[in-house]
């Protein structure tokens, strides 16, 4: 379902994803787990392109949805003015693109053909990238929620204005979903009347309104009082029973290992582990990742 | 002897119907202008934020900025004088130019606060706007501005108030009775071509001056009001 090449995503001269590979299958429950500033919460915004990568293709259903990364197709790069001088040396076609992919040798001014190349593979395979994100519910730490309009307007707007739903669908499920989560009461409330717990949920249904097909949760537990985490996990794992297909990022291993059919190990960058939750949690590899579990379970 | 030149002034028709016209020409001046800035400040704005999205908007928000560097970083008494006498020099279009140049000065400032309005709004709203598919400018439009409008409104609302005040320095360029050119400031110098008394002939003039910015602060709260008690609903329940 979601397909992401060898992303690299730099911010500024720190980089943060050194390629990172990642094949998400329906019905997959991934969770991703990690220290501290080692690039979950980035890798995850790579998935729905909220962070533009800097290299590495996002491919979503067979459809690219971030621009062609030239490293990844060879008949690109033989249009490079790079490819093009390395080839003046007298080195062998497949050399030189080992070299250029290896030591990253594309600069900006590659030459016109080159340019024109990567716009037809993105017309060819590419799809709109606002287009794409309606199949990708994204759950955020903060909730984010619409602070100008009320649980309602929140859950309606944007589906109704996307033509995903009429008004009346809109309206209708809106109304459903309120009632599973038990907040029918508060739907003409503002968010800010609301508990973070309450809003978490909130922002959960809202993603749901524009049926995603997959659903980005990024520390979705991790603002909110100790009370009220349970409430807003219970939720999700009940999506899971229903098999909708997940990517979370995770503090809360105990979650991680009963509701995960998946578990990355995201470490300075990289995926350092991928493995199902018995093997990561009982049989942890890479000692990075020993270490890490020592400290949080 | 103070109240007594004030007395003569207030008896005198005249004296008044220049006050009058003064009055009603500074109102007139300070709407327009108020006007063109808006519009031109909101249209600055949005090109210079938008340029963190758009590359196309990258070029247009170069000059937006060399604008309110420029108006910002100048006297509107000598952007006036440009204005009026070199840039718009032609006859009969004295008042236009000058009222053109109080709105162009007064969009750089408005460009700032609006600015400054949408930039505070929590960035995660972006975020969570085009998450679900919406567009740059449909999230901007539907969900930045309206928080955004509760941050800008007292700002815009001063810049106002200082808009007023600013355009008494327009018969620097030659005023005529008659024209738009003639404010409230003029009307207080011709008076005291019959009553020589500056503080007597001023004090009316302040008296105006003040009933306008009585009024516009009157409303600016009116209008505050109004948004303030949009979201918060349900809070004090
Ligand atoms: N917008 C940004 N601009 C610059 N640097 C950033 C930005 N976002 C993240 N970073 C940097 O990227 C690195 C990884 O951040 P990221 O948020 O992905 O880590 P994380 O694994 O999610 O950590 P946490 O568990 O604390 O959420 C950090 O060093 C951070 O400072
Ligand atoms: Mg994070």
């Amino acid at each position: 379902m979601i397909n992401a090449v060898n992303i690299y995503k730099n911010f500024g001269k720190n980089e943060v994803i050194k390629g990172a590979s990642l094949n998400i299958e329906k019905a997959e429950r991934v969770v991703i787990i990690g220290p501290s500033g080692g690039g979950k919460s980035t890798l995850l915004r790579c998935l729905n392109l909220l962070e533009e990568v800097t290299s590495g293709e996002v491919i979503l259903d067979g459809k690219l949805i971030s621009p062609p990364d030239a490293y990844l197709h060879e008949d690109i790069l033989r249009l490079s003015k790079t490819y093009k001088r390395l080839q003046k040396e007298g080195k062998s076609d497949e050399d030189i693109i080992s070299e250029i992919r290896a030591k990253r040798l594309l600069k900006n001014g590659e030459g016109f053909a080159f340019k024109r190349a990567l716009k037809e593979t993105s017309a060819k395979y590419g799809q709109d990238i606002n287009v794409a994100r309606r199949k990708m519910g994204m759950v955020f730490q903060q909730f984010n929620l619409f602070n100008n309009m009320t649980v309602m307007q929140n859950l309606v707007y944007v589906p109704v204005k996307l033509k995903v739903l009429t008004k009346e669908e809109a309206k209708k499920k809106a109304e459903n979903l309120l009632a599973r989560i038990n907040l029918s009461d508060k739907k003409d409330a503002y968010p800010s009347s609301l508990s973070g717990g309450q809003k978490q949920r909130v922002a959960i249904i809202r993603s749901l309104m524009m049926n995603p097909e997959v659903m980005l949760f990024d520390e979705p537990t991790s603002a909110l009082d100790p009370e009220m985490v349970g409430e807003v996990l219970s939720l999700i794992k009940d999506l899971a029973n229903e098999g909708m297909t997940m990517v979370i990022v995770t503090h809360e291993m105990g979650f991680a290992r009963e509701v995960a059919t998946r578990v990355l190990f995201i470490d300075g960058g990289k995926i350092a582990e991928d493995d199902v939750p018995e093997e990561i949690f009982s049989r942890p590899k890479n000692p990075r990742l020993k270490e890490f579990l020592s400290k949080v379970l | 002897m103070l109240f007594e030149d004030i007395w003569k002034i207030l008896t005198n028709g005249e004296l008044m119907g220049y006050y009058f016209q003064g009055f009603l020409h500074t109102i007139i001046v300070t709407f327009i202008a108020v006007g063109i800035g808006l519009i031109l400040g909101f249209a600055v704005a949005i090109i210079k934020i938008s340029a963190g999205n758009y590359k196309f908007m990258k070029i247009p928000a170069v000059i937006c900025n060399l604008y309110t560097t420029v108006f910002r970083g100048t006297p509107v008494a000598l952007q006036l004088f440009i204005m009026v006498f070199a840039v718009f020099a032609i006859p009969g279009f004295k008042p236009a130019a000058a009222i053109i140049t109080f709105g162009i000065n007064s969009g750089a400032y408005v460009s700032e606060n609006i600015r400054a309005g949408i930039t505070s709004v929590d960035n995660g709203q972006m975020e969570a706007g085009r998450a679900m598919g919406l567009n740059w400018l449909q999230t901007m439009i539907r969900i930045i501005l309206p928080q955004a409008v509760k941050n800008i409104i007292p700002a815009i609302g001063n810049e106002m108030i200082a808009l007023l005040k600013e355009t008494s320095i327009i018969s620097m360029v030659g005023s005529t009775v008659g024209t738009l050119t003639f404010d409230l400031n003029f009307a207080s110098r011709t008076a005291y071509k019959t009553v020589t008394n500056y503080l007597a002939t001023g004090i009316i003039a302040a008296v105006f001056y003040l009933a306008v910015v009585y009024f516009m602060v009157f409303i600016i709260k009116i209008i505050e009001r109004k948004l303030g008690s949009n979201d918060k609903r349900g809070k004090h329940i």
